[in-house]
């Protein structure tokens, strides 16, 4: 009988192998795809039991922490001390549902999940010591942070807004408005959530959109600094070239014509290329992008960051668009930013972040750092190059035309953002005003495009106020009063 | 010639390390519910110390010659089911983490021990009541028919009650008990009994077909009877578990004693082709299959793919070290004490403890196994071959089950899971296998030598 027991050993070897194996299946193969799975309420609940990752500000204020409650088998519970200041750059993070902001972006660091964290959190689990999430640390500056939102707020139009560092691409403040408390959304209470949540979505003013990187907005005159990058990058033009300015511009295979602002003609109708800018004459602009053509303005649009549809920051942000366009007549209003050009509050900076930084166009980005819970550093964003927009003599050039828009007492923007206005900073600009509507019978759009001190540049901002009306009222104080509680923040 | 040694004191090593496994995860669960190491571990421990070392000292006694490891091997499986246990009872209370578990009291820990007692006074006893396992094979047909009584007495109105879809409870005077778990062990005696007068004849080879020896067809008659009983219990207590379990261990004794591949071959076939009419018929087993293929089929939580489903996320959030004792979620999952026990220690002790806890389980089979292999007496050898298989299908079901290798049955977990009838029937076996392996280790009569005086010998 020994030779069947043999037989009968192997099969129950057989067995407990299948088991073994199985197992393995389950808890290292399986393990991840468990884990997501939307009805695993392990993961999700595990979220509120230990303390999830702060996020700060550059200059070390909370923005987002976990405070302890009770309630259920929840012990935390997320709070955002400054309600809906910080709501587009936090998002919220939610009892039911997808987390959004930097909560979704930097979640697994945040929860302590991150494989970086595997270690970390290995010794603490052996040593007894509660898990803990990382800190996540922002690249916003409260000061320039909390100006912006003010500035929004005191408009009170759905408007976006983005200051940036021109020499690395770091984002100093990102608002929008209107905004939503974070904290409405950080209940633990499933059913309130899902109410407070439905009201926000199906609010009209659409508060829980991220206008500063996920709403866009034809850019107007304000693209006509991208216009006139792309003449003085041929190497036949520079600031003081002639060039025609009709007041009626007419357009070929068409029966339009292009025209000024209250149809005013444009210094005789050859201006420098300077004056046409300080002053934003349509046409002249117009006639230039037809000249250059639609191909090259499209190049040099995508060197700016336009139709860049996976930029990161590390939110996902909205493709800014500038079609290709071969038509003169429809180039023409692609120059001055009135055909299908869209493009996002972040791009409006961008653009004027790349002249600022000589031209090259650094990728904008969110996060400065992230610390363990030991105060360890685990990952710090090393400034990266996007793309040279244009050589740094056309950078030069640019900033001499946006410096006169407003130092110039003709300049669009000389009243708003002059140097009474902005205390004394000399401040590089273009103002836009896009027109909307059927036959533009809609609110005007307010865009700004900004950067500061003009000679040495440390900030540069991007606004788009919708129906804000004149790019110079609307828009550009919000620009100056971000750059003049940024630089008083680092003189400080 | 090596002396042949007991090995006692290897075995007296191994439950200390055993009871300070146990003692440290208890302290471990403590820790990780409320940062305290629990104020029962002292007097806990010292019960629990007290329990096993009274059960050493009867093997002492009683079976010197045992295996060595399976004592210490099932004490360990015990205390870490108790640890679990408690671990599970205090969730929700006191302000630990968690949610409290309804199906449990605050007594179930306790009782849990208490049955543990018992189920080590039923060691003892199964220990000094037979002392030579031959003398089984005299109530053959009594085993039998206990088994049988032991079998069919969930399926009759009254006393038998239904819980979650299956019918293998019976409850008396407050009391519930599975007699199912100590029918296996009066059926494997019996099988063991039969098979042993029977295996020549079942063993006579009839015709030969594609190479296989079949039996002759009136020597069916056993099987096709083993295999009908198995059926009525699908059909009437509607445990594929359990039927799995019987007729899993017939077959196999059937095998060894008459050493036929062709009975493990139709008996194996008469069980899937039962199973899978089983499986479209009866309403309950179908739906344990439908789980089984799409447990996240349905909309979620999943309807009644719940449990298992959840069961499936604590293993994969306990992953391959573990949440740690206390720092689950096992909660969740329903009846998590009792048939998910297994899930509950995947979770916090990950995969290495769940790899652990089955290498524990196959060390004591092949335990088992190898006294089989080494005694001499075939009704021993059969009667031990049968129950070190029988747990080991029995933990093949059930954490097959819970980890989806095969369709979930509600089986218990020996040692681990809560509830006494398992807990006394497994320590039952223990003795059993442990009385085998002191028959085949004990070393033969010294015959007398030629030279020298007369000498006594020992005989037994």
């Amino acid at each position: 009988m020994n030779h069947a027991l043999r037989r009968i050993s192997l099969l129950v070897l057989a067995l407990f192998l299948a088991l073994l194996v199985n197992a393995n299946y389950v808890q290292a193969f399986q393990s991840s795809s468990l884990a997501s799975d939307p009805g695993n309420g392990r993961t999700f609940s595990q979220q509120f039991q230990y303390q999830r990752g702060s996020i700060v500000t550059a200059d070390g204020k909370t923005v987002a922490k976990s405070v302890p409650v009770k309630h259920g088998t929840f012990s935390y519970q997320r709070a955002y001390p400054y309600g809906k200041l910080y709501a587009p750059a936090t998002g919220f993070f939610p009892v039911n549902g997808t987390p959004t902001g930097i909560e979704l972006a930097e979640n697994k660091l945040l929860s302590g999940n991150d494989p970086t964290l595997a270690v970390r959190n290995l010794v603490d689990m052996v040593t007894g010591k509660p898990k803990k999430g990382a800190t996540v640390q922002l690249t916003i500056n409260s000061a320039a942070q909390q100006a912006a939102y003010n500035a929004l707020k005191s408009i009170h139009r759905p408007a976006g807004v983005v200051a940036i560092d021109p020499s690395t691409g770091a984002i100093l403040a990102m608002a929008s408005y209107p905004s939503y408390d974070p904290n409405q959304l950080a209940t633990l209470n499933g059913n309130k959530f899902n109410r407070v949540d439905k009201g926000l979505l199906s609010d009209p003013a659409q508060p829980l959109i991220n206008r500063a990187i996920n709403a866009t907005f034809p850019p107007g005159s304000t693209f006509k600094v991208v216009t006139a990058s792309t003449a003085i990058g041929t190497g036949k033009y520079n600031s003081s070239t002639p060039i025609f300015a009709p007041t009626n511009l007419n357009l070929p295979d068409s029966n339009k014509q292009l025209i000024n602002f209250d149809n005013e003609p444009c210094d005789g109708g050859r201006p420098p290329m300077i004056y046409a800018f300080t002053v934003s004459c349509n046409t002249a602009f117009g006639n230039l992008g037809m000249k250059v053509g639609g191909g090259k303005l499209h190049r040099q649009a995508e060197k700016f960051g336009f139709n860049n549809q996976g930029l990161k920051i590390p939110l996902p942000v909205s493709a800014s668009s500038f079609p290709r366009v071969s038509d003169p007549a429809f180039t023409a209003y692609a120059s001055i930013g009135q055909f299908n050009d869209t493009e996002t509050p972040l791009q409006e900076a961008m653009v004027a972040a790349a002249i600022a930084n000589h031209g090259t166009l650094m990728k904008p980005y969110l996060v400065q750092k992230v610390t363990a819970p030991d105060l360890t550093s685990l990952e710090s964003t090393q400034p990266a190059v996007l793309s040279q927009a244009v050589s740094s003599q056309v950078a030069s050039e640019v900033t001499k035309m946006m410096t006169d828009v407003t130092q110039q007492p003709d300049g669009t923007a000389h009243a708003s953002a002059g140097t009474a206005a902005s205390g004394g900073t000399v401040i590089a600009a273009k103002t836009g005003t896009a027109q909307n509507g059927i036959n533009n019978v809609g609110l005007d759009d307010a865009v700004f495009t900004s950067f500061a001190p003009a000679s040495n540049p440390k900030i540069a901002v991007g606004v788009i106020v919708k129906g804000g009306g004149l790019g110079a009222d609307a828009s550009a104080p919000v620009a100056v009063q971000i750059i003049r509680a940024y630089l008083a923040s680092q003189r400080g | 010639m090596p002396v042949p040694r007991g090995r006692r004191r290897t075995e007296l090593v191994m439950l200390a390390f055993a009871v300070g496994v146990v003692l440290a995860a208890y302290a471990s669960a403590g820790l990780g519910l409320n940062g305290k190491v629990p104020s029962g571990l002292a007097g806990y421990g010292l019960a629990f110390a007290a329990l096993v070392l009274v059960a050493h000292l009867v093997v002492r006694r009683l079976a010197p010659w045992a295996d060595p490891l399976m004592l210490p091997l099932a004490a360990l499986l015990n205390g870490l089911g108790i640890v679990m246990i408690w671990r599970l009872q205090q969730a929700g209370h006191g302000g630990n983490p968690g949610v409290a578990i309804s199906t449990m009291t605050s007594s179930t820990t306790t009782f849990q021990i208490a049955w543990s007692a018992a189920g080590i006074a039923a060691f003892v006893a199964v220990l000094v009541v037979i002392r030579q396992p031959r003398t089984l094979q005299r109530y053959t047909y009594t085993f039998g028919a206990i088994g049988l009584v032991l079998l069919v007495l969930p399926a009759l109105p009254g006393i038998g009650s239904e819980v979650n879809g299956a019918r293998v409870w019976i409850s008396i005077g407050g009391f519930s008990i599975q007699p199912g778990e100590f029918a296996k062990l009066a059926l494997a005696v019996f099988f063991a009994g039969y098979l042993v007068s029977k295996r020549e004849v079942l063993a006579l080879a009839g015709r030969r077909v594609l190479g296989i020896d079949l039996p002759r067809a009136r020597d069916l008659g056993p099987v096709l009877m083993a295999w009908a009983a198995s059926l009525l219990v699908l059909f009437f207590e509607t445990d594929i578990g359990t039927s799995a379990l019987f007729f899993g261990l017939f077959l196999v004794m059937l095998y060894v004693a008459t050493q036929r591949t062709s009975w493990l071959l139709i008996g194996g076939g008469l069980f899937l082709a039962g199973a899978v009419v089983a499986g479209k018929w009866i309403p309950h087993v179908h739906e344990r299959f439908q789980i089984w293929l799409n447990p996240f089929l349905g909309s979620r939580p999943y309807g009644s793919a719940y449990q298992l489903v959840q069961g499936l996320y604590g293993m994969g959030f306990g992953g391959v070290l573990g949440t740690g004792l206390g720092h689950g979620q096992p909660y969740v999952t329903p009846l998590v004490q009792s048939d998910f026990i297994i899930t509950a220690f995947g979770e916090e002790l990950g995969l290495t403890g769940l790899m652990a806890l089955l290498l524990i389980y196959g060390l004591i089979v092949q335990r088992g196994l190898r006294a089989a292999v080494a005694v001499r007496d075939p009704f021993s050898k059969l009667m031990a071959c049968g129950l070190a298989f029988v747990l080991a299908v029995q933990v093949f079901v059930i954490v097959g089950g819970v980890t989806r290798l095969i369709p979930l049955t509600g089986i218990t977990t020996p040692f681990l899971s809560q509830g006494g009838s398992s807990l006394v029937a497994s320590w039952m076996m223990m003795a059993l296998l442990m009385r085998v392996s002191d028959t085949a280790r004990r070393p033969a009569p010294q015959p007398i030598q030629d030279e020298g005086m007369t000498q006594v010998v020992r005989t037994g």
